[in-house]
């Protein structure tokens, strides 16, 4: 990634007041987000919770047991045997 | 905020983030200030300034002072939010002032012409990013080479050697005057 410059007597203009920035300023909002992403970076994962790893598991095998009944069911039936046209 | 009150509330908000209140306070102009310079946006160096504070709050038990001041620490996170923000982007203008690069001018012999100031712009613009960085931190943001080694991470002289050489570099780098 280049940097490119542009040179002018005032530049991109002055910088924000004390005041200006006090706008932005809300350390509140700062804890809250804070709180927000350590909530966030402790949340157990969901395969670690056994009532959530065994719903998973059933949905897996729910999954599979249906796809396996659709693969019979559209499975080709098995042709007849040929017959043997005497000459 | 004295040297001995930011430690204060440095060792404080490593357990309370209530205490980091202060320290948000007395550095957010700073920071903010550091990143709009960089992206000429207002909305967008709020968002930044947030996320730097955000993201140092969040770091701060691993945080070691080291004699350094804090807000060197801060420098380099919010440089970080900045080239996170520009990973996509194949080039980033900067505006600058001729009260800004009245240093690096200084030290090139240039004078305040348009036709200087575009060579110069110019050349500043064939440098690498690290260079370009080393450059900003100098001459845009005025910041010693203490300073400067504080926030890329090598020592005072260190720095100061890779802004010299950087210098030399931007001489070679200037085309000859039209």
């Amino acid at each position: 990634m280049k940097h490119r410059y542009r040179i002018s007597p005032q530049g991109q203009g002055p910088e924000p007041t004390d005041n200006e920035l006090a706008r932005y300023r809300d350390s509140g909002k700062l804890l809250h987000n804070y709180q927000r992403a350590r909530s966030l970076m402790h949340r157990k994962p969901l395969y670690k919770d056994p009532k959530a790893f065994m719903a998973l598991l059933l949905i897996v095998l729910l999954a599979w047991f249906i796809s396996e009944v659709v693969d019979k069911r559209d499975a080709p039936q098995d042709p007849s045997p040929p017959t043997i046209v005497e000459p | 905020m004295n040297g001995e009150e930011e430690l204060q509330a440095v060792r404080a908000s490593k357990t309370d983030p209530e205490a980091f209140t202060p320290l948000y306070n007395a550095y957010h102009g700073t920071i903010f200030r550091f990143i709009q310079r960089r992206s000429r946006d207002q909305e967008l160096s709020a968002d930044l300034t947030q996320q730097t504070f955000l993201k140092a709050l969040m770091a701060l038990p691993r945080y070691e002072p080291r004699g350094l001041p804090f807000r060197a620490w801060l420098y380099r996170i919010a440089l970080n939010e900045l080239r996170m923000h520009w990973r996509r982007r194949k080039e980033v203008l900067i505006d600058l002032s001729y009260t800004q690069i009245a240093g690096i001018s200084d030290e090139l012999g240039l004078v305040y012409d348009e036709d200087d100031m575009r060579r110069l712009a110019t050349a500043m613009g064939k440098l690498d990013e690290e260079r370009a960085h080393l450059i900003n931190l100098r001459y845009m943001d005025g910041m010693s080479f203490a300073e400067i080694g504080q926030v890329i991470g090598v020592a005072e002289d260190a720095a100061k050697m890779r802004v010299h050489r950087t210098l030399h570099t931007l001489r070679t780098y200037l085309v000859p005057r039209a």
